[in-house]
C-alpha cells in the first residue's frame, strides 16, 4: 500500500496546511491496526485526538444538577397598579376614620349620661331643686321693704282718684 | 433567530465546554464548575443573543474566558511556591486519567497539557473539537493568522517531543 499521500498529509499537518477534512482523514487512518513503521510514532497523537472526545465527558448527574438550577421556578416581579399600591394607605385611613367615629360616639354617649344624671337628680329630689332655685331669689328680696296689702291698695285707689279730680 | 431551548441547544454542548475548560485549568472539578457557570450565564442572557451566528461559539468563548479567569485567580493564590512544588507535574489524577489504559496515550496527554496555555487551547479547539480557524479566532479573540501561528508552533513542539521520544524510546 502506498502511504505517500498520508506522509504528505502528515507534513502538511505539521505545517498547518491541512483542511479539517484532511485532518479527519489522518485521524481515521491512524485508527487502523496496520500502520507502517515510519508513521507509527505519530499513531498515538491522532488516536489520542480521536479518543479525547469520547473520554472527557460529563455524566447524567451534571444534567440533573444543571436542570434543577435552570428549570427552578423563577419568581417574577408582579406589576402593581397605583390603586393596589395605595390600598394599604386606604386601609389605614379607614381604620383611623373608624376609630375617630367610635371615639366621638363614645364621648357623646358619656356626656348624655351626665345630663341624664342631672335630670334624674332633679326628678328624684324636687325639694332640693326648689330650694336651690329659690335661695337666690330670697337673697334679692331680703333688702326690699315689705309692702302691706292696704298700702298697695291705697296707692292704687289714689292713682285712680287723682285723674277723676281733674275731670270735676 | 429561534428562541433558545436549554435541553436541545445548550445542554448538548456540555462535553465540548468541559474539555476546553479542563484543557485550560487541568482540574476536572474546576472544569465542571466552569461549564455550569457558563450554561447559567448563557441561559440568563438568552434574550440578548438574537444576533448570534453560533450559540456553540458563543458558549465556548464564555467558557474559555471563565476558565482563564479561574486559572489566573488560582495561579495568583499559589505565587509563593517552593522549588519542590514547582517541579511537580500538573495533577492528572482525575478519574478519567485512571481509566486511560494505554500508557502511550497517557504520555501524549501529558505532552498536550505541558504546552503553554495559548498553544494548548488552540490545539484543543482545532485537533480535538475540529473547529475552523475562523471559529477559533472568534472564540480566542485573536486574528486567524495569530491562530495559525500558535497552532503551527504547538504542532512543531509536539513533533519535536515525539522525535525525542522516538529517539530515546518511551
Amino acid at each position: 500500500m502506498d502511504y505517500k499521500y498520508i506522509e504528505q498529509l502528515m507534513e502538511r499537518y505539521f505545517n498547518c496546511e491541512t483542511s479539517l477534512q484532511e485532518e479527519q482523514i489522518l485521524r481515521s487512518f491512524f485508527q487502523q491496526e496496520d500502520i507502517p513503521a515510519e508513521l507509527l510514532p505519530y499513531r498515538d497523537l491522532f488516536r489520542y485526538q480521536e479518543n479525547e472526545t469520547i473520554k472527557d465527558t460529563l455524566g447524567d448527574d451534571f444534567d440533573t444538577r444543571i436542570l434543577s438550577i435552570i428549570e427552578e421556578p423563577v419568581v417574577q416581579a408582579k406589576r402593581i397598579s397605583l390603586k393596589a399600591r395605595l390600598y394599604p394607605f386606604f386601609k389605614a385611613a379607614a381604620m383611623v376614620a373608624i376609630f375617630l367615629t367610635v371615639g366621638n360616639a363614645a364621648e357623646r354617649s358619656f356626656n348624655t349620661e351626665e345630663e341624664q344624671d342631672f335630670q334624674q337628680t332633679t326628678i328624684i329630689n324636687p325639694g332640693m331643686s326648689y330650694q336651690q332655685a329659690t335661695s337666690p331669689l330670697e337673697m334679692v328680696s331680703k333688702d326690699v321693704k315689705p309692702v302691706t296689702m292696704e298700702e298697695s291698695q291705697t296707692d292704687t285707689l289714689a292713682a285712680l282718684i287723682k285723674p277723676l279730680d281733674g275731670i270735676k | 433567530m429561534e428562541e433558545l431551548r436549554f435541553r436541545t441547544d445548550i445542554l448538548p454542548l456540555k462535553n465540548k465546554l468541559y474539555r476546553l475548560a479542563l484543557r485550560i485549568t487541568l482540574d476536572s472539578a474546576e472544569a465542571e464548575d466552569i461549564v455550569q457557570d457558563t450554561m447559567i450565564r448563557v441561559w440568563s442572557h438568552r434574550h440578548e443573543l438574537d444576533s448570534l451566528d453560533s450559540v456553540e461559539t458563543y458558549c465556548l468563548t464564555i467558557c474559555r474566558n471563565l476558565a482563564i479567569d479561574r486559572k489566573e485567580k488560582k495561579d495568583s493564590q499559589v505565587l509563593e511556591l517552593t522549588e519542590e512544588l514547582q517541579d511537580t507535574k500538573p495533577d492528572f489524577s482525575t478519574p478519567h486519567e485512571h481509566l486511560v489504559q494505554d500508557e502511550r496515550l497517557e504520555i501524549v496527554h501529558q505532552l498536550f497539557n505541558e504546552l503553554p496555555l495559548n498553544y494548548r487551547e488552540v490545539m484543543q479547539l482545532r485537533d480535538i473539537e475540529g473547529k475552523s480557524y475562523k471559529e477559533i479566532a472568534k472564540i480566542l479573540n485573536l486574528s486567524e493568522d495569530q491562530v495559525k501561528v500558535n497552532l503551527f508552533r504547538a504542532r512543531q513542539r509536539i513533533r519535536e517531543q515525539f522525535k525525542t521520544i522516538d529517539n530515546y524510546g518511551l
